[in-house]
């Protein structure tokens, strides 16, 4: 019976906090881009977590059945928007179509903030939670001393 | 191992191993879209004989389903994580002293 196999699901999350917070602030930082490599306007990413049984590299050496229990987490997917972007009426711009409407990202602001806090306060749980599994472990250690 | 207090010990220290590695993964999970929070219940491990490392882990109900049918609640589980935590601290303080006991026992007998 080990706790190590907890760090590892914990660092999971983190791993998987910090991926999401990565789209975010792209989101953000891209909410007016026109013009992207693929071409057209910037669209709106986001990842999809998918709950997968982790194994520390001990876990698997020492026979373990209950690593069954330990759902870590990865991102399955990330998601690209595909909704119409949002056509605004600019003549001048040089990404303008015929009719001078740009097409902008459908990204709003407010809605990926509130992603980048939740995901922020998932990510601060994941570490207390480490912090706390560390102890934990010292204290077993702590036993002997 | 030592005795009988020493061995109920460290069942509870088992247990709670095992409830603090489902809350670890709940929390890694908050965000993971259909995932159901999962716990043991406690008492009736600790008051059963059966071996504390494979507890009986189930679905906790009555908890608020979020829209991508996730129902994990981080103030539930930090709060299970304080509190295993200082319980796994009393458990194992227990235990430290239990064994500085014998220690001692012993090492008084070699100087005598």
């Amino acid at each position: 019976m080990s706790l190590f196999s907890a760090l590892s699901v914990s660092a999971s999350g983190m791993a998987a906090e910090r991926t999401r917070a990565e789209l975010l602030t792209e989101n953000l930082a891209n909410a007016e881009t026109t013009r992207t490599p693929a071409g057209g306007p910037y669209r709106r990413k986001d990842a999809v977590f998918v709950s997968t049984p982790v194994s520390s590299e001990f876990s698997s050496v020492f026979t373990s059945q209950f690593e069954t229990q330990q759902q870590g987490v990865i991102v399955g997917e990330v998601t690209v928007d595909s909704r119409d972007p949002e056509m605004r009426y600019l003549p001048g711009h040089p990404d303008a179509n015929a009719a001078g409407y740009v097409a902008f990202p459908r990204v709003n602001p407010a809605e990926d903030m509130v992603d980048l806090m939740s995901t922020s306060r998932n990510y601060q749980a994941n570490v207390a939670a480490i912090s706390t599994v560390k102890n934990m472990i010292q204290r077993s250690l702590d036993i002997l001393r | 191992m030592l005795d009988p207090l020493a061995t109920n010990l460290e069942r509870y220290m088992d247990l709670l191993s095992a409830r603090q590695k489902l809350v670890v993964s709940n929390i890694a999970n908050a965000d993971t879209p259909g995932y159901r929070t999962r716990d043991i219940d406690f008492q009736t491990e600790l008051r059963t004989a059966i071996d504390p490392t494979h507890p009986l882990v189930s679905e906790v109900a009555g908890l608020k389903t979020k829209n991508d049918g996730n129902n994990v609640s981080i103030d539930r589980e930090s709060r299970l994580l304080a509190e295993n935590d200082i319980r796994f601290s009393i458990a194992s303080n227990l235990m430290r002293s239990r064994l500085k006991t014998l220690r001692m026992s012993i090492e008084e007998g070699r100087s005598g």
